[in-house]
């Protein structure tokens, strides 16, 4: 078990360093001239070419490259070139708003998701199930900057009940006599929009997963024990056949994560998050490149360990499977 | 005509005869699946919507859904006679945007589905069949490519080059979008390299070309042609994602450009006829490839055809 | 099994209540805008830097204008430069070519003075460390002195027109705050680096205000500036407060939710340029005011003169006659901007030559067709099918052929892409199914916009583009620097290679013309030149639309550019 996750952890280093070297070319190839908006129309061509040279864009390409893993190895990233700050402090700066967001909405459209597919699939064919099917195959396939612009339209806009973008408001973040729980409270009054634009997407495809598991585990010789032993209904769904059927949830929770970090750069940039997703959109549109390449290094991280972890997570949910 | 040759043509024909079959059965379970013909009759709406899109041009320019414009009108407004589903900000013909839309999301649809389909069966069957250290790469390159949020990689590519054109767009999306097809394609490639024929075919003298394209690729096509459509429901959703942050071809007017404008022109609030048509169609779009798949994953698969008969 | 499921729905139900509660509790947490005489202004995006050297945005732009102010700024209803840190006109000797100015006798905002010192550190650095942004204004100073405490001379290597309207109006940092990063700066490898990536959280200025507390993502903060040196002052007319408290700059991301805001109250201003999408729903609303300003910017068509096909200033007149401005102006823009038909907007009347060749204005698009047709058929161009037949009606003209027989290439309008500015996006689209109405093979491809200005401005590999400066300064100068050949090569500002002798002389000399009236006229003459050889053709100049609550505070001064001005912020009271 320890080699298999050790050789897995190799095969992520190689992968990232590979990625990162793909990373470093495509930015170099790309015709971007990110000190184009630092100038002025009378700045005279010596003068640009000064400020090209003070920002170490004109070294040869191989000690660019250089500079470039020296800073990823050392953690710091390199200095964004808008921000004029090391881009690890700018990442750290939005990084906690992004895991906000994010956990809460695949936790909360996980546990929704499973529990109401154990329920769907416990009553195939009948009105929840069918009803349940239907909801989850409609809110999955809704095109998401779409749905958020609906709810911002009708809750935030029609009804009034939540604010329309951003993350806090600056009368409680002002107050000094704010308390932590205000302004947890006023973060979370923030949140609801964008979290439920995720939800919605997301919690459609946990409900489809696990009910199509757990109609294969019903089938399972043991459970067609358990129920000749005479056991409860309650006590065979969740003790004997929902277990089972997790394994394939966490494959697919795994697979999609990349599908759900689309969708959270587009929900942070439609909400205004101030998140990771949202400001490599922007990185990206000003070519301020040090910081896309770390924001996008970082969300590959965190997706290819995050598959390391289910696959282990897998490995012991499942005692068929040794390594 | 030599004896060899009779029974190959019979041979033939018998395949044929049972490749027909197979598919007379299969339409049978098809039309059974309520999913399957939910999803089979959205399609043709949307079938129907490209092919009309040719059709308000001819009656009047002022209905091309790029460049027209009512020359009575300078703004956005509501239904009228004259525009069924008003305009957008400078005079455009809603509806007419609305049907080019449904051209191009089948053009991006399936173009980028069938190049990724193609691409990771290709990958599929060689990693499959040549195995060792063939295998290892190209499926630790699978692996790499798909846990890539392929949005964020294209949008990061079309800011990088420049605007990226339509056809780009589908090619990208296809390159990022293989890898899970071809690692179904290994396995059954896998579990086929085992059979009897195959070792039949190369003990006869079949090179690996012809043993794959001869006798795994028929076998494997079922299943490619299954994610196809699971292929073209993410390609349209990635390239209206594109369009809706406003990286998408602007010359052409797709359901996500639409939204782009609706949304960057701040009408968002004022104009719901322009705001709800496009986001309704890429959604049931989706929605009806996503059903037509399912429906399909149960013809292919007898184990969950059982299923279905059975409950 | 039915119970249990129902009790198991309950449960979670409950549960789903619960959260719920306490998300909504936030509506209460939330009280209304607070009536403390804090203004509240609604902005798209934070400011990138506090570091006056690196701020190249918008945005930080906005922040930092009222905190680092210029000896001398522009007054709102004469549009002319007035002494704002200066204590008067600048004296010029024009023997010794020098200029004195007076200083107010004013603070930096944590009390100490400011004085001569200031003004000469500032001037040091810019030249020193060839700021970026500010270097082109101070190349030609020899030297600042200090004559005393409060009066500075300024030594110039060479006259310079520029002087007055762009040296005088750079803002002065405090020496004492940048000393310390200089000197850090001064042994390293590479010292513009450091003073770029400086980090400075607190800003030490004479402005109205000063930035307190910044959330980042979320809002900036600024209190009033006790030490403002225009406190209770009257400058040119306008007495000055502030008589706000302070201001809060609320970071929107996205219009729709900055205009919403505007309208519930929740902002007092949105500074930005409101989209004509917008009006509609703000026009009714009985408290809220808009402004319509005038700006002062130029958007272009662009060539590239350097090569086929616009090479031929035939051709380029053709196009120029081709593009209806007035329909890119009434459709794309909404009716709100200028057609522009030099490359000095109208509103800069002192220098705007009325007098130049107008290519088909007013004129119909049949109408246009046929001029476009006479310039190219003179100037030996063929067609396969010619967008005016024999009955000499408009067609759709097809396969151009150049005057040497061959048939004209495809040829690309490059324009920033929709996210960027969906008006010039637009606009290159409209262009192009003009051009191919008369059988010119035109593309228009929309770019990202730093991968645009290496194409156009570092490796000149393009054929047209369309760009725009928005905050043109009211100095003609950039005439100069848009078409002198010395700044045609790669990085220089001459983007579309026009190359003339006479306009190089005549620029120099316009350059070097302290006189007025007689700059005014050589920069007529520029504008003619131009307007004949047509490198780029000037298309529209947009107008700033504002929108302003008045329930709460009265005192808004319009100027060019619009109402979001310092001006504004130090004269606006609470109602």
């Amino acid at each position: 078990m320890r080699k298999y996750i050790a050789k897995r952890l190799a095969q992520v280093v190689v992968i990232l360093f590979f990625i990162l070297t793909v990373l470093f070319v495509l930015f170099r190839l790309a015709p971007g001239d990110p000190v184009s908006r630092m100038v002025d129309p009378e700045m005279t061509p010596e003068d640009a070419q000064h400020l090209i040279e003070q920002l170490g864009l004109d070294e040869p390409i191989w000690k660019q490259y250089l500079i470039y893993l020296k800073n990823f190895a050392s953690g710091e990233f390199g200095y964004s070139i808008h921000y004029g700050e090391p881009v690890a402090r700018v990442i750290w700066d939005k990084l906690p708003n992004t895991i906000l967001l994010f956990t809460t909405a695949v936790l909360l459209s996980a546990m929704v998701g499973i529990s109401w597919g154990k329920i769907a699939a416990w009553k195939k064919g009948k009105g929840a199930d069918i009803g349940m099917t239907i909801a989850a195959l409609v809110t999955h396939t809704l095109f998401l900057p779409w749905l958020a612009l609906l709810l911002v339209w009708v809750f935030a806009y029609q009804l009034d009940w939540f604010p329309i973008t951003g993350m806090v408001s600056e009368e409680v973040f002002l107050d000094p006599d704010a308390g932590f729980w205000a302004k947890a409270v006023d973060v979370g009054y923030h949140m609801v929009l964008p979290l439920a634009t995720l939800f919605l997407i997301h919690f459609g495809s946990y409900l489809l997963v696990m009910r199509s598991s757990m109609l294969e585990t019903l089938k399972e010789d043991y459970i067609v024990l358990a129920r000749a032993k005479g056991l409860s209904d309650r006590a065979i769904r969740n003790k004997h056949a929902a277990p089972n059927a997790w394994l394939p949830v966490v494959t697919s929770v795994g697979l999609s994560l990349a599908f759900s970090i689309n969708g959270g750069a587009l929900t942070e940039t439609v909400f205004s998050w101030p998140g990771i997703g949202r400001e490599l959109v922007f990185a990206v549109s000003q070519n301020d490149y040090p910081l896309a390449q770390a924001s996008f290094l970082l969300i590959a991280t965190v997706v290819l360990f995050s598959n390391v972890v289910v696959d282990v997570l897998y490995a012991f949910l499942d005692p068929r499977i040794r390594y | 005509m030599s004896v060899q040759q009779a029974t190959l043509q019979s041979l033939k024909a018998g395949r044929r005869a049972l490749w027909r079959q197979r598919l007379a059965e299969n339409w049978r379970v098809f039309r059974g699946n309520l999913l399957g013909k939910i999803g089979l009759s959205l399609l043709v709406m949307f079938g129907l919507m490209a092919g009309l899109s040719y059709i308000p041009p001819l009656i009047d320019p002022m209905y091309h859904p790029m460049t027209g414009v009512d020359p009575l009108v300078v703004k956005s407004t509501g239904p009228s006679l004259t525009h069924w589903l008003g305009t957008d900000f400078m005079g455009r013909d809603i509806l007419s945007q609305l049907l080019a839309g449904a051209r191009v999301a089948f053009m991006v649809g399936v173009s980028a589905a069938f190049m990724s389909v193609v691409l990771g069966t290709a990958v599929g069957m060689t990693a499959g069949y040549l195995g060792k250290t063939t295998d290892t790469l190209l499926m630790r390159l699978a692996d790499m490519i798909m846990v890539l949020p392929t949005l964020l990689v294209v949008l990061m590519l079309a800011a990088l080059f420049g605007q990226l054109s339509i056809w780009m767009i589908v090619l990208m999306i296809a390159l990022f979008r293989w890898p899970g097809v071809s690692r179904v394609i290994r396995a059954q490639t896998l579990s086929l390299k085992q059979r009897p024929f195959i070792d039949a075919a190369r003990v006869a003298g079949a090179s690996h070309t012809r043993i794959i394209f001869r006798h795994i690729m028929p076998n494997v096509l079922p299943l490619a042609f299954l994610y196809m459509t699971f292929r073209v429901t993410s390609a349209i959703v990635i390239e209206a994602g594109l369009a809706f942050l406003g990286f998408g071809d602007p010359g052409t007017v797709s359901w996500g450009m639409m939204l782009q404008w609706v949304w960057k022109t701040g009408h968002m609030f004022t104009a719901p006829y322009w705001l709800l048509p496009p986001g309704i169609c890429i959604s049931l779009i989706t929605l009806s490839f996503y059903m037509l798949g399912r429906a399909m994953d149960e013809v292919l698969d007898p184990r969950l055809r059982d299923e279905t008969q059975a409950g | 099994m039915a119970k249990c499921f129902k009790r198991n729905m309950m449960v979670r139900g409950l549960a789903l209540a619960a959260m719920v509660t306490v998300l909504l509790g936030g509506l209460c947490a939330t009280p209304a805008a607070a009536a403390n005489g804090m203004l509240k202004i609604g902005v798209l995006e934070e400011p990138k830097s506090l570091n006056l050297w690196l701020a190249t945005d918008a945005w930080s732009k906005r922040v930092l204008s009222l905190i680092n102010e210029p000896l001398f700024i522009r007054e709102p209803k004469s549009n002319e430069l007035v002494p704002w840190l200066a204590a008067g006109k600048p004296v010029y000797d024009a023997g010794k070519m020098t200029y004195t100015v007076k200083l107010k006798k004013a603070k930096w905002s944590d009390g100490s003075d400011f004085t001569a010192a200031d003004v000469i550190f500032t001037g040091q650095l810019i030249n020193k460390f060839r700021m970026p942004r500010h270097r082109s204004k101070w190349s030609f100073i020899e030297r600042v002195v200090a004559v005393d405490k409060h009066t500075v001379r300024f030594e110039l290597k060479r006259p310079k027109a520029i002087f007055l309207s762009r040296t005088l109006t750079t803002p002065i940092v405090q020496k004492k705050q940048w000393e310390k990063i200089v000197a850090s700066a001064q042994g390293a490898e590479k010292p513009l680096t450091v003073i770029l990536r400086h980090k400075l959280t607190n800003p030490i200025g004479t402005g109205p205000f000063v930035v307190s507390k910044w959330q980042k993502g979320v809002f900036v903060f600024m209190k009033a500036n006790p030490h403002f040196f225009g406190r209770g002052q009257t400058i040119s007319g306008h007495k000055l407060g502030p008589h706000i408290k302070g201001i809060i700059f609320k970071v929107y991301g996205t219009a729709d939710a900055a205009i919403l805001a505007l309208r519930k109250g929740a902002i007092d201003f949105y500074w930005n340029s409101i989209q004509a999408g917008y009006l509609e729903q703000l026009k009714d609303d009985k408290d809220i005011k808009l402004f319509v300003s005038n700006k002062s910017g130029l958007y272009y068509l662009g060539f590239n003169l350097r090569k086929e096909p616009f090479d031929d200033v035939a051709l380029r007149r053709a196009v120029a006659t081709l593009v209806s401005k007035e329909f890119i102006i009434k459709r794309i823009l909404q009716g709100y901007g200028e057609v522009l038909h030099s490359m000095i907007p109208p509103g800069n009347s002192f220098y705007y030559n009325p007098d130049v060749p107008k290519y088909g204005y007013g004129k119909s698009m049949d109408e246009r067709m046929k001029l476009a047709y006479n310039i190219l058929r003179e100037a030996g161009y063929t067609w396969e099918t010619p967008p005016v037949n024999a009955n000499g009606e408009v067609v759709r003209g097809e396969g151009i052929r150049l005057p040497d027989g061959s048939p004209m290439k495809e040829f690309t309008i490059l324009t920033p892409p929709a996210d960027y500015d969906p008006h010039r996006a637009m606009s290159g689209q409209m262009i192009q199914e003009w051009l191919r109405a008369a059988g010119m093979p035109a593309v228009s491809r929309p770019m990202a916009f730093g991968a645009l200005i290496q194409k156009v401005k570092g490796q000149h590999d393009f054929d047209a583009f369309i760009l725009g400066y928005g905050k043109l300064s009211l100095d003609p100068g950039y005439l100069r620097a848009f078409f002198h050949s010395r700044y045609n090569k790669p990085r220089g500002y001459n983007m579309s290679g026009y190359e003339s002798a006479a306009y190089d002389a005549l620029s120099n000399e316009s350059n070097n013309a302290m006189d007025p009236k007689l700059r005014q006229e050589m920069i007529f003459q520029m504008q003619a030149m131009l307007m004949a050889a047509v490198p780029y053709v000037p298309l529209y100049n947009p107008k700033v639309i504002e929108g302003v609550r008045i329930d709460r505070f009265t005192g808004w001064v319009p100027m060019l550019g619009g109402v979001g001005n310092i001006w504004s912020l130090c004269q606006i009271k609470a109602k």
